[in-house]
Parts: C-alpha cells; sequence; structure tokens
C-alpha cells in the first residue's frame, strides 16, 4: 500500500468515527431531551389527573383532600361542576379577566409611549430621567404595599372593590418596564424616522404609520406579557383583596384552598380551577409563542 | 501594586496574567469608589451651584424686566397673558389659584403637623350630655390624631409645594424669554402653536405625561414615604390612629444591625438571611444560565429532530402561570403527596421523605424546582443569541484546529457572556427578589427556631418574603421592614455598580460587533 | 426651485463638540452643489440642518429668502435621498413612494399619476408591488430617488446616495442622477466623500475639513487652483504629489529644485509669480502625477521604480528618488513602446520631470496656496 493510500485511509477512518461518535452523542441528547421533557410534563399531567379525581373513600366521602396515589380510581367532572356553582372561582376568574383585558389594552400603550419617547427624542433630561427610573427599579416593590393599600382603602379600592385598586396601581407602574421595548425601537433606523419626517410626517404620524408598523413583534409581546401577568400577581392582589372573596383575583383565591383549613375540602377543586386557568392561557401563549420568544432574546440582548 | 503595560502582560504565564487581573482588580477598587463619592460630591455641587444661579436668575429677570414680568412673580401667567399667550397664562393661573387654595384648607394644616407627626392619641373623654332625665356624664372616644395620614398628607403636601415652586420658577424663564423674543422682534407663539407642538415638537411631553405621573404618585411617593417610615417607629402597636408613632431617628436601622439589642435578635436574622439570599440568588442564576445554555445547545444541535417539539414542552413551564404550577409542585412533594408516593410505590424508599422539612433539603429543593421553572426562558434567550453568532467565526475556529469544547470556552461562552452581561445582572437582583418561587413553594419553611420571635423567620426567607412577614404577619413590625427594604436597596445597588464597572458589555460596547 | 442660504451656521454639540464652524454659502436656484470631505468634516451635519433633522447652534438657513431655523423638516418643503435609503420595509415600492404625498392628503388618483410616472422615469415600474427588501442595492437606490421625485420639493438633499453601491452600479446611477437634475431642474444639494463624484455631478464643489469650509469652486477651479495644500490633496486621483523644496528667483525668473534638479517655473505660473512678487524660500511644491513625464535618460529627476500599476489605459508608477521620497507619476499607456513596457519593473531606474505651468506652490507653513487670494 503506498503511503497516500494509507493516509487516504486514516482520513476515511476519522470520518467514520466521527459519523459514529456523533450518533453516539445524538442519542445521549435524545435520552436527555426525552428525560427533560417528562420532567416538564409530570406536574401538568398529574395536576390535571387530580383535577378528574372523583371517588368516594370506605366512609363514604368524596375524596377532595391530597392523596398520595396518581391515577385516580374513579373519574369525573364533579371537580369543575363544584368549582363553577359552589365557590366563588367565576368570580375570580371573572375578576381577572377584567383586569387582564384593562391591562393588555392600557399597560401597552403606555409601555409604547415611554419606550418610543426615550428611543427617539433626545431632550435634555432624558438621560437622567433613565437613570432615576432604574434607582427606582432597585427598590423593592413590595414595600410600598403598605401605604398603597392605605391609599386605596381611603379611595375605596380595597377588599371587595380590590378590582379597579389593582388595575389603578398595575397601569400606574406600568411605565416602569419599558426596556425590552426600547430595546426593540432602538435597533430600527433612526434614519426611518428622518426619511418620514422630510416627508411630511409628523411626530405621531412617524409613531403610527412607521414605528408601530414595523415594530409589530414587540408590540404584541407587550400585550401578551401585560395579559399573563394579572393571572399570576400575587401578593400584591392578596394584600388589597384582603381576604374578601369577591375582590381576589384568581391565584390569590386559589392559593386560599391550600391553607390548613381549607385544603381537604378544596384540593381538587385546586386542581381543577389551576386547569382552568392554565389551559387557555398557555393555548395564548403558544400561539403567540414566536412573538414572545422576539421579544424576550430582543430584550436579554439589548439589555 | 506595579502597573503592567500591554505587551509585558502578555509574556506573563496563565496564572500570573490571572493574579494580575485579580489584584487590579481590587486594587482599582478604592479609585473607583472615591471616583464614585467624587462624583455624588459634584453633583451635590451642582445641584447647589444650580440653585444658586436660579436664585439671581430670579433677581435679575426682577430687575430687569418690565411690569408685566414682575406683575407674574405675584400673580403667575400675568406675562402670558398680557403679552397674548392666553393659553398659558391661564393654565399657570389656575395652578396657582389651586396650590393656594389647598395649601389653605388643608396643606397647611399636613404640613404643621409633619415635624411631630401627631400630638393628640385618640382618648376617651367624659362628655356631658342631656340624657332623658338631665345632665349625664358619658365616656366618649375622641378620635385624636392620626400619624399615618399625617406623614402620607404631609408627604403630598411636601411634592406639591416643589412642583409649586419649579413651575412658579418656569413662569419666571417663560417671562424672560417671552421678553427676549418681542426684543428680536418675532412673534411668540400662541395658544393654538402651543396645542399643534404637542404632538410634534413636544410630542415627548405628551407621551410622558401620563406614565410619569403615574409613576410619581403611585412609585416614587410612596418609596419616599416608605424610607420615612424607617425613621419612626411605626409598628402594630403604634399603628398611627390607637396609637400616634414618632420620628425615631436611626433607631430602626440600629435595632437591625446592632449586635446587642437585647430580646430579639434581629441583626442575626439579617445577616442570615442576607446570606442565604446571596446564595440563593447565586445558585439561581449561574444554574438556569448554565443549564439554559446546555439545553438549547442541545435542542440545536445538528441532526437532532423535533426541535419544536422539544422546546414547546419546556416552554410550557412559562406559559402556565407560576402560581399554579410552583403550588402545585409544592404540594408534589408533601410528605403524603404523589411523589412520595410514586417512589415508595416503585420502593425506592421506605419511608416518606419529609422534603420541606429539613433546612438544607428544602433549599436544595427551591434551587431545583427553580432550575424547572428558569431553564425555558434561558433556553428561548440562548437559541436566540447562539443563532446570531457569526458562523465564520466557529469556521476559522475549526480551521485553527479548535476542538467541540474549545469552541465552546472560546467562542460560544465569551459571546454569550458579552451579549448577556446586563441581562445575568437584572437576573441576579431579580432572584434577589424572587418572591415568588420561596413564597408559593415553601412559604420561607422550615422556622428557623433559633430566631424566633423575629416574625418566623423560616430557612428559606429571602430579605423580600421576610419583609413581606414583617408587614403582614401577627406583630407588624413597618419600620423594621421599611429598614430592610432600603438595606435590600443598597445591597442591589452596590451589587450593580461593580457589575457594570467590570462587565465587558459596558467597557466595550464594539468588542463582539 | 428655490435658493438656500446659510449664514454662518454653526453646530455645537452637547458636549461641546463643534462639528461645523461658521458656515457661509449661497446656492443659487437650479444650482448643483456638492459637499465633499473626508468623514467627520461636518458635511453630512451641515445637510442634516438644511434638512432640520439637526438643531441649528448659530446663524440661520434661509429656503427662498425665509428662515426656516424653527421650522420642522416636514415644513421645509424638502426631499432627500438617504446613504442607506431608508425605505419604510414594511410598505411596497409605491406605497415608500405615495407616503409623502398620502400624508398631503392628495387624491389618489393623481398620487397614481405621479408615482407611477416617476417609477417610469426610474425603470422601476415592474417592482412597485414589491416589498424594499426583495429589491438590490441600485433598484432600492432607484425607490430612495423616487420617494424624492415625487414630491416637486423645493430643494433636493442627497446625503451620501451611491456609496453604498458597488463601483460599477455607482458609476451608472452617477449618470442617472445627471440626466435626473436636467429632468427635475431643481437646486440640489448633494454630500459625498468622493471626490470623483464631486467633480463629475457638481456645478460647484464645497470642500470641507473638521467643520471648516476649504475651499468653494466649480470643479475646473477646485482642481486647478486648489486653494490650499488639502484641497489638492483631496482633488484629484492619484492624489497630488507634494514635495519640500526651495523656491529660488534669479534675474527676475523663478526656479525651484527639487531633489537638486533646477527647473524653471516658466509660462503663466512663472508670471503670476512675478506679478505677485513672491520671495525666495522655502515652499511646498505640488505637482499631480499626470502632470509627470518620463524624461530621457540623464535628465531631470532620477529614480527607481518600486511599484507598477496597470490600469489599462495608462500606468501609476510609484518611484523613489535618491532621497526615498515616494512619488506618483502617471503615464499614458499609448505612449510608450513595448520595449520601455517590458523594462518598467521593481528597481528599474526613471527619469522623470515636469514643467512649470503645472506646479503648484504652497506656503510651508499656513499651507496656503501661494497664487490665491
Amino acid at each position: 500500500m503506498s503511503k497516500e493510500q494509507k493516509e487516504a485511509q486514516a482520513v476515511m477512518k476519522q470520518h467514520m468515527g466521527l459519523k459514529a461518535s456523533q450518533r453516539l452523542s445524538n442519542t445521549i441528547v435524545y435520552i436527555i431531551l426525552i428525560i427533560m421533557s417528562i420532567i416538564w410534563l409530570v406536574p401538568f399531567v398529574a395536576i390535571v389527573l387530580q383535577s378528574f379525581r372523583n371517588e368516594t373513600n370506605a366512609a363514604g366521602e368524596l375524596v377532595t383532600w391530597r392523596v398520595s396515589y396518581w391515577l385516580p380510581k374513579k373519574w369525573g367532572i364533579e371537580n369543575y361542576r363544584s368549582l363553577f356553582v359552589d365557590t366563588s372561582f367565576p368570580r375570580w376568574y371573572l375578576n381577572t379577566f377584567i383586569i387582564a383585558l384593562v391591562q393588555c389594552v392600557v399597560q401597552t400603550i403606555i409601555v409604547l409611549c415611554m419606550a418610543y419617547t426615550l428611543s427617539r427624542f433626545r431632550f435634555k433630561s432624558r438621560g437622567k430621567l433613565m437613570r432615576f427610573m432604574m434607582i427606582l427599579g432597585l427598590f423593592p416593590g413590595m414595600l410600598t404595599m403598605l401605604i398603597l393599600y392605605r391609599v386605596l382603602s381611603d379611595l375605596n379600592m380595597t377588599g371587595e372593590h380590590a378590582v379597579p385598586g389593582l388595575i389603578l396601581v398595575y397601569v400606574a407602574s406600568s411605565g416602569m418596564g419599558y426596556y425590552v421595548s426600547k430595546g426593540f425601537f432602538d435597533t430600527i433606523p433612526k434614519a426611518l424616522d428622518e426619511a418620514a419626517r422630510v416627508d411630511g410626517a409628523t411626530r405621531f404620524q412617524v409613531l403610527y404609520k412607521i414605528i408601530l408598523p414595523l415594530a409589530k413583534p414587540i408590540v404584541i409581546y407587550t400585550i401578551l406579557t401585560a395579559f399573563m401577568a394579572p393571572w399570576g400577581d400575587f401578593v400584591f392582589a392578596a394584600y388589597i383583596a384582603h381576604a374578601k372573596e369577591a375582590g381576589m383575583n384568581v391565584a390569590v383565591g386559589l392559593n386560599s384552598w391550600l391553607d390548613k383549613d381549607h385544603i381537604v375540602k378544596y384540593y381538587t377543586r385546586f386542581c381543577a380551577g389551576g386547569v382552568m386557568v392554565a389551559v387557555p392561557v398557555s393555548i395564548l401563549f403558544m400561539c403567540l409563542q414566536k412573538y414572545y420568544v422576539e421579544g424576550v432574546t430582543g430584550g436579554a440582548v439589548k439589555g | 501594586m506595579k502597573k503592567i503595560d500591554g505587551l509585558e502582560y502578555l509574556k506573563l504565564s496563565k496564572w500570573n496574567k490571572f493574579v494580575y487581573r485579580f489584584l487590579s482588580f481590587f486594587a482599582a477598587i478604592p479609585g473607583k469608589l472615591l471616583n464614585l463619592c467624587k462624583g455624588i460630591g459634584k453633583a451635590v455641587v451642582k445641584f447647589f451651584t444650580g440653585i444658586g444661579r436660579s436664585l439671581q436668575d430670579i433677581v435679575t429677570t426682577f430687575v430687569h424686566g418690565d411690569w408685566k414680568t414682575k406683575l407674574s412673580y405675584l400673580f403667575m401667567g400675568f406675562g402670558n397673558i398680557a403679552r397674548g399667550q392666553v393659553l398659558r397664562g391661564i393654565l399657570f393661573l389656575l395652578f396657582e389659584i389651586v396650590f393656594i387654595f389647598y395649601m389653605i384648607t388643608t396643606g397647611g394644616y399636613w404640613l404643621s403637623k409633619l415635624p411631630s407627626l401627631g400630638t393628640v392619641e385618640t382618648h376617651t373623654e367624659m362628655v356631658k350630655e342631656q340624657g332623658r332625665f338631665g345632665m349625664v356624664e358619658v365616656a366618649k372616644t375622641v378620635p385624636g390624631d392620626d400619624s399615618f395620614k399625617i406623614l402620607l398628607y404631609g408627604v403630598l403636601t411636601l411634592f406639591f409645594v416643589v412642583a409649586f415652586i419649579y413651575t412658579w420658577r418656569a413662569n419666571i424663564k417663560q417671562n424672560k424669554i417671552a421678553e427676549q423674543i418681542l426684543k428680536t422682534g418675532k412673534p411668540l407663539k400662541s395658544g393654538r402653536d402651543d396645542l399643534r407642538s404637542l404632538v410634534d415638537d413636544n410630542f415627548h411631553r405628551t407621551l410622558l405625561a401620563l406614565p410619569l405621573t403615574g409613576i410619581l404618585v403611585f412609585t416614587v411617593m410612596p418609596i419616599f414615604f416608605m424610607i420615612l417610615v424607617a425613621f419612626t417607629n411605626y409598628d402594630f402597636e403604634h399603628d398611627g390612629l390607637n396609637h400616634l408613632f414618632h420620628w425615631n431617628g436611626l433607631a430602626g436601622f440600629k435595632e437591625m444591625l446592632s449586635w446587642n439589642s437585647g430580646g430579639v435578635k434581629y441583626s442575626a436574622a439579617f445577616g442570615e438571611i442576607l446570606t442565604w439570599t446571596l446564595i440563593w440568588a447565586f445558585f439561581a442564576t449561574f444554574t438556569n444560565y448554565f443549564l439554559g445554555i446546555f439545553v438549547a445547545m442541545m435542542i440545536n444541535k445538528k441532526g437532532i429532530k423535533f426541535k419544536k417539539l422539544w422546546r414547546t414542552v419546556l416552554v410550557l413551564t412559562i406559559a402556565i402561570p407560576q402560581f399554579i404550577s410552583l403550588l402545585f409542585v409544592s404540594q408534589m412533594f408533601a410528605k403524603n403527596g404523589i411523589v412520595n408516593g410514586a417512589l415508595m410505590d416503585l420502593g425506592i424508599i421506605s419511608e416518606a421523605i419529609d422534603w420541606w422539612g429539613s433546612p438544607t433539603l428544602a433549599r436544595i429543593m427551591v434551587i431545583i424546582i427553580n432550575i424547572w421553572i428558569g431553564i425555558p426562558y434561558l433556553m428561548l434567550i440562548a437559541t436566540g443569541i447562539l443563532m446570531n453568532i457569526p458562523a465564520d467565526l466557529y469556521e476559522s475556529c475549526r480551521i485553527d484546529g479548535a476542538s467541540g469544547w474549545k469552541q465552546f470556552s472560546k467562542i460560544t461562552l465569551p459571546y454569550m457572556l458579552f451579549i448577556t452581561g446586563p441581562y445575568l445582572l437584572t437576573s441576579f437582583t431579580g432572584n434577589m427578589n424572587n418572591f415568588n418561587v420561596i413564597y408559593l413553594l415553601t412559604g420561607g419553611g422550615p422556622t428557623n427556631t433559633a430566631l424566633s420571635g423575629t416574625s418566623d423567620v423560616g430557612h428559606t426567607d429571602l430579605l423580600i418574603t421576610w419583609l413581606f412577614k414583617l408587614t403582614t404577619g401577627s406583630n407588624q413590625k413597618y419600620y423594621l421592614a421599611s429598614v430592610v427594604g432600603i438595606l435590600v436597596f443598597i445591597v442591589v445597588a452596590i451589587i450593580t455598580l461593580v457589575v457594570y464597572n467590570v462587565l465587558p458589555s459596558v467597557k466595550n460596547e464594539e468588542d463582539f460587533q | 426651485m428655490a435658493s438656500v442660504k446659510l449664514t454662518k451656521v454653526k453646530k455645537i454639540y452637547d458636549n461641546n463638540v463643534v462639528a461645523v464652524h461658521d458656515f457661509d454659502l449661497d446656492i443659487k436656484d437650479k444650482e448643483f452643489v456638492v459637499f465633499v470631505g473626508p468623514s467627520g468634516c461636518g458635511k453630512s451635519t451641515t445637510l442634516r440642518m438644511i434638512a432640520g433633522l439637526e438643531e441649528i447652534s448659530e446663524g440661520t438657513v434661509e429656503i427662498d429668502g425665509v428662515v426656516v431655523n424653527d421650522l420642522q423638516p416636514k415644513d421645509r418643503n424638502i426631499a432627500m435621498v438617504f446613504q442607506n435609503y431608508a425605505l419604510y420595509p414594511h410598505m411596497t415600492v409605491y406605497d415608500n413612494i405615495a407616503f409623502s404625498l398620502r400624508l398631503q392628503k392628495m387624491p389618489e388618483d393623481l398620487i397614481y399619476e405621479k408615482v407611477t410616472n416617476a417609477a417610469e422615469v426610474l425603470g422601476i415600474t415592474e417592482y412597485l408591488m414589491r416589498k424594499p427588501r426583495a429589491l438590490s442595492g441600485g433598484q432600492r437606490q432607484r425607490v430612495a430617488i423616487g420617494r424624492a421625485m415625487v414630491r416637486d420639493s423645493k430643494v433636493f438633499l442627497m446625503d451620501e446616495p451611491l456609496s453604498n453601491l458597488d463601483a460599477k452600479l455607482r458609476n451608472q446611477m452617477r449618470a442617472e442622477i445627471i440626466l435626473l437634475r436636467q429632468k427635475l431642474d431643481t437646486t440640489f444639494i448633494y454630500v459625498t466623500h468622493d471626490q470623483t463624484e464631486a467633480m463629475t455631478l457638481a456645478d460647484r464643489i464645497v470642500i470641507m475639513k473638521d467643520g471648516f469650509i476649504m475651499q468653494v469652486g466649480s470643479p475646473a477651479e477646485c482642481f486647478d487652483m486648489p486653494a490650499n495644500l488639502f484641497v489638492a490633496e483631496f482633488i484629484g486621483a492619484p492624489k497630488m504629489n507634494i514635495v519640500k523644496t526651495n523656491l529660488l528667483k534669479e534675474n527676475g525668473k523663478y526656479y525651484v529644485n527639487p531633489f537638486g534638479v533646477k527647473i524653471e517655473v516658466d509660462g503663466e505660473k512663472g508670471r503670476e509669480l512675478a506679478r505677485r512678487n513672491v520671495p525666495a524660500g522655502e515652499i511646498l511644491l505640488g505637482v499631480r502625477p499626470e502632470h509627470i513625464t518620463l524624461a530621457p535618460k540623464g535628465q531631470g529627476i532620477s529614480t527607481r521604480l518600486e511599484v507598477n500599476e496597470m490600469m489599462g489605459s495608462e500606468l501609476h508608477l510609484h518611484v523613489f528618488t535618491e532621497d526615498e521620497t515616494r512619488l506618483i507619476v502617471r503615464v499614458p499607456t499609448i505612449g510608450l513602446s513595448a520595449e520601455q513596457r517590458k523594462g518598467m519593473v521593481y528597481g528599474a531606474p526613471l527619469n522623470i520631470t515636469f514643467e512649470g505651468k503645472v506646479m503648484h506652490f504652497f506656503d510651508p507653513k499656513t499651507e496656503k496656496n501661494l497664487l490665491c487670494d
């Protein structure tokens, strides 16, 4: 065998080795991904299973408490029926939905105003303003709960009337969350604004004829996050609702079922309620996932 | 230490390079602190010279101004109206009237009470009343001052006063400018011009007006108020209404930070919780970060199919509100929950594990479950960035003979770190204040018995959850909560400052562009 | 169609950097003026101040006799073509061109007529329904010009419109801009860093450096009589050779002695020197590469060849004199015999010379042209 042939063979071998090793590594990756997917799905499968538990124990009581086995012995939708008929859940659901709806309109408008202004205008106090907002953001927001509660209770916006109070506070502080959108706006070339202004557009026309159409992903991202946030907000909503059922959102309400006094009676209904919240929200999320990803990555990259 | 110039540095061995950089980082800290202090000092000086210059300008404008200007010192907007800018003038005047009316009717009262936070306690008084059978003495509760309201409305009034002074100053400036413009023979802007400029020249003011007002009223003022609370003795007993609270100086800080404050060991609790908060934030941030990148690389690996499927499954934890997933997971790991049930059925363990019972196990559990929550975010971010890394970087790296690991450590990781530097910082500080994960999973527990009397401090409590407990528990210590809040701010601010000074994306913005 | 007048225009940035110093210029109606200079010289800033995209720190800008300092860009009645085209990515080509007309609330049928007319002139009719990202660089450039064209504005501003195109397209578009100019018959202000564009397009060139105007004049004036060393080196390619030497005056005649070779300044230049009674002394001597000729062996300045660039119709010869000064010589290929060309290799000795009438004289201190006012 000549030297060249030997070399060629060695290269071939290496090549084969490469392929084999790649196959091996891909198999490992598949195994990891499958295990991960199982871990990720298990809790959600479990909660769905629990929510359909419709069994009675030896004493003839409906099993509404936590059990240590996975599969229901008897299936049924009793938990869902009871959730909507016997509890304040529909009220909570409506409360949350109203908040989310208002929030996704108003917050989007406010965030876009802030982001557009801070991205496009170079006014005198711009730098100071942004620095000030950054410092403000370093304070734990929870600190202000106490006083906001007192102010809202003076305005009669706590307890049963917590919904307008919550909306007011969410809306008022939504300007703080402009970073992601501003990061996105910054990537739209300024020359477009200038061209439009030379073409005869006012600043306002520049915003809604040029910037907004181009910023569609971030607009949808803002709407989506604004809509989703109220479904998960817990601390502040609990504080404002002040243990009044009529003023709770789903998070506060469902959480209240898990304390020592309620869990025995309400555990399975908690699961059903969780499913009722999770399904529509996650479907919405999955539909708009593309925009969410764009927003998240854009925001992280721009800081 | 000795400074080494660029070329000499290159000659150092790897270890020496590291030592050099390590030392020079710490050697630079005093200088940076000094610069910071200087910066603050300069800002303060600038602030006061600014005020001085304003005062001077106010005086000179008065001296040189015409009678319209002079009258504007008393009646805001007079000059505007007299010079034909009716709209502006009326707005100024209206503001002045509202301000004066408010100060006379209520504002003055709140301001006068602010230094003492109220003097009259709520008490019972014997009052003579016309009863059915003549005059009788009846015990009646007489409401006293409400310290909380005094502080709240006092602060509000203060803000209002500042706003008024600012507007008054603006009013004077306007007069001065108007005079100057008229001198050059140009016309002044009319009310219609002003309105039109709100969608064009001054569009930024229009856009910012609403959001900033909201932030001022619902974020800035509450924070200012809560900072003031830290200097009072506002707590469960002294709630302001039934018992007044008072200015108490730095006593709250002393109680929180000094080691010998007697009975309740707040300082010990603070030390312990701060340590755990930092440990938690570190692990929560970096486990998520590296595992997230790892998962993203796995999913994006050449030859892996169903990329979309894997991604969608992981993203479920983002899509589903955290309170559902976290509360349910917390229930799954209860002592008689389904995890223990499954493990016992499978014969892996014979006795139920108390996942949330032991401090160490509970801490490990929250970190692990946080990974479950956090990986998907990082996976999404990392995917976006990985796709943006120019392919020719890898190509040239491969031609230079780098292995897969070298490619990762020399290209992927530096690139990721560079791009996500600011994100890492915000996610670290965000994790320090990650209320949801801790509160929904453990509620701070298991209780730390060594620190009893400090609002049920638990082993997984973060500063932020402790703050929550201090304001909601059975024995509320509002002023201590406020102190904790301020300390959290200081810690976060220090970390932010230090990191910003080391962060490459801030220092050399163009490196990877 | 309008005149543009800039009086003492100044641009000071927030960090106190002065980008443009006291810019005075009177642009006549229908004139084609080119601002040219290296990057950072303030040419784009000046243009943007005229457009209203940049605040004017001091001085006034007048369009048609009206001071426009405080007017928004939309109220100045100008059209502008941007370097990166600045096409609206979410609109079709048609909508891009129609954008400004729609803002004017022009009726749609009139818009249709105008847009299609402009598209026809520019040859982009078939792309009207496409989005900008589906177009090539040249086509995008045409759309950008079309967008500016339909506006019938008083002044047509162009900010480095060709610098993103490849060399071939650039030449083609340059010719088209000349044609366009004849069709539109309006005032043009054009910014470029490329002296060739400036020379070929302009009625008048404004050469800038570090925020100062170096020279204003027609292309021929700037080429033949550069006001200072900077203009001399900036205009013309390859750039002018500059040699430090002495100006000698003997019997009323002027001589220069570069590299120890005495050459008489004859012709017009000599008479002009005498008329101005320029004293003898050290000067900077400038000679354009195309004005240097090859001399027979033993005559003129002896050099050796370093690099021979074959450009086709001419050769660019980089030669070194005995004291290692590099000069560039441009020789037409047509005048050379095959033998001569063969001999032009690395290290070959070459003798060069030039006449007095092609010389430029600069003061070594002020760098001003000695024959310029």
